[in-house]
């Protein structure tokens, strides 16, 4: 299992929304490089960046704060937010981005993710976000009918490296994780997947090393990191303890 | 497969089913032409058709009398990304905004807006009615073999505005008349066309057969 560090850019600063509502966005740091060499230096082995701002505008916005992660870091960093056509994954990995996140465009292009996984395999990742299991676009602003699930089997053999299911009810609210949800999308599809939204506490870290949870890829942490809910340490040694003795 | 062709009471239902019905038959694999105002089976559809002719606010009008009919639309496009045609002003409501009398608002597919065609030569008559060849601004599957450019085939257009697109990559074709003219719109897995397809003879059936063969 992998724990991803969160770093969510709006303004060119580091926030943590609730419910990815922009106007309750808690602002934790002024300065994107500086936290992802924190997160690094603390033993974080991959950085999970989102531009909020892009999110909306449908193009990225926070460029110039991902470089300045870029340049300020050696762990693989991916991220999400404003990708929606093959130039702006092209950028992102040509600048040193490990994998790229694609959301609302692979709700409404499919043929993006397809033709972006094909030239760039193991670097296309897609975030799929839900309420209520329902699927949600442009920001969460919107939500479908349709579900994670039926969006996720569009890319089954594509060659997509990861399915990022963020459960929006939950995220930035510390409830936990929604493992059942998360679980039961990973027992339907191929494309490994990893969980998001909630991670509260080493309660939540504990649970993804089950044996329930494995097929999952890993898990992304957000506020519970930046409040102390969730010790960094404690976190990656669970881990590691876990990878040996497997 | 099923291709919805919504009727919302905007006329050239017909001829645009026959064209479709027409195109259908060349492909390898059938599709069945329905021709409806039921949410559900623009929502259920494969693929869907949009036609309207008229005024803007008037098709717009139209398609919110229909109970439910613009949710299912799209959700069907925009989420399960079902294939989409938009004929004429069906294709203009992808717009933003429609600013034919009244500001009216589109479905923002695309964006831009529909405005008044402003031909150089005040020769040319409004409205644009007549034949005119494309320009291929961004190459697209539904626009592959269609021998276009100033040589080649001719598209029937009927109109007085059309969708002056906001981005440009979102413009695939364009005519001429006394000045550039948007002709055909794509964007994510819809597409739209200003003229009309299903009176552009042999032309037209191929750009629809080309759309009923697309797997975006």
């Amino acid at each position: 299992m992998i724990l991803f560090p969160a770093i969510d850019l709006k303004n060119g600063q580091c926030v943590r929304l609730e419910q990815g509502d922009m106007a309750r966005a808690t602002v934790f740091n002024l300065d994107p490089a500086a936290q992802a060499k924190h997160f690094a230096a603390q033993g974080f082995e991959y950085l999970h960046v989102v531009d909020l701002d892009g999110a909306f505008a449908g193009k990225p916005v926070n460029a110039l704060a991902v470089e300045g992660m870029l340049k300020a870091v050696t762990v693989p960093v991916q991220l999400g937010g404003g990708i929606r056509d093959l130039r702006t994954v092209e950028a992102w990995l040509d600048k040193g981005i490990s994998r790229v996140i694609i959301g609302t465009a692979a709700v409404r292009d499919p043929e993006l993710v397809k033709s972006a996984a094909k030239k760039f395999p193991g670097r296309v990742a897609v975030g799929l976000d839900a309420r209520d299991g329902k699927v949600a676009v442009e920001g969460w602003a919107e939500t479908s009918q349709v579900t994670a699930l039926e969006i996720a089997q569009r890319f089954e053999d594509a060659g997509v490296a990861a399915i990022i299911f963020t459960d929006i009810a939950r995220d930035g609210l510390l409830k936990g994780l929604n493992l059942d949800a998360t679980i039961a999308l990973a027992d339907r599809i191929s494309i490994p997947v990893i969980a998001s939204g909630g991670l509260a506490s080493i309660e939540d870290v504990k649970a993804m090393l089950t044996l329930r949870a494995k097929k999952l890829e890993g898990a992304i942490a957000g506020r519970a990191l930046y409040d102390g809910r969730l010790d960094p340490s404690a976190a990656l040694a669970l881990i590691r303890n876990a990878r040996a003795a497997a | 497969m099923t291709v919805a062709i919504i009727d919302y009471g905007s006329g050239n239902l017909h001829s645009a089913a026959k064209a479709f019905e027409r195109a259908a038959r060349s492909t390898q694999d059938p599709e069945r032409i329905v021709v409806t105002r039921d949410p559900d089976a623009v929502y259920r559809a494969d693929r869907i058709v949009l036609p309207g002719v008229g005024a803007f606010a008037d098709c717009r009008r139209g398609l919110d009398a229909v109970d439910g009919m613009v949710e299912a639309l799209t959700e069907a496009v925009r989420v399960k990304a079902r294939p989409f045609f938009g004929i004429c002003v069906g294709m203009q409501l992808m717009a933003t905004r429609g600013k034919e009398h009244v500001t009216t608002d589109g479905f923002n597919w695309v964006e831009g807006d529909v405005e008044k065609i402003t031909p150089r030569d005040e020769n040319l008559k409004i409205p644009h009615m007549g034949w005119n060849t494309l320009e291929v601004l961004r190459e697209h599957p539904v626009l592959e073999r269609l021998d276009l450019g100033p040589k080649g085939r001719h598209a029937y257009f009927v109109h007085s505005y059309h969708l002056n697109a906001a981005n440009e990559p979102d413009v695939l074709a364009r005519a001429d008349y006394g000045g550039p003219v948007t002709a055909v719109v794509g964007k994510d897995t819809a597409v739209g066309t200003q003229f009309h397809p299903e009176k552009s003879q042999r032309f037209g059936l191929a750009l629809i057969s080309n759309f009923l063969k697309w797997k975006p």
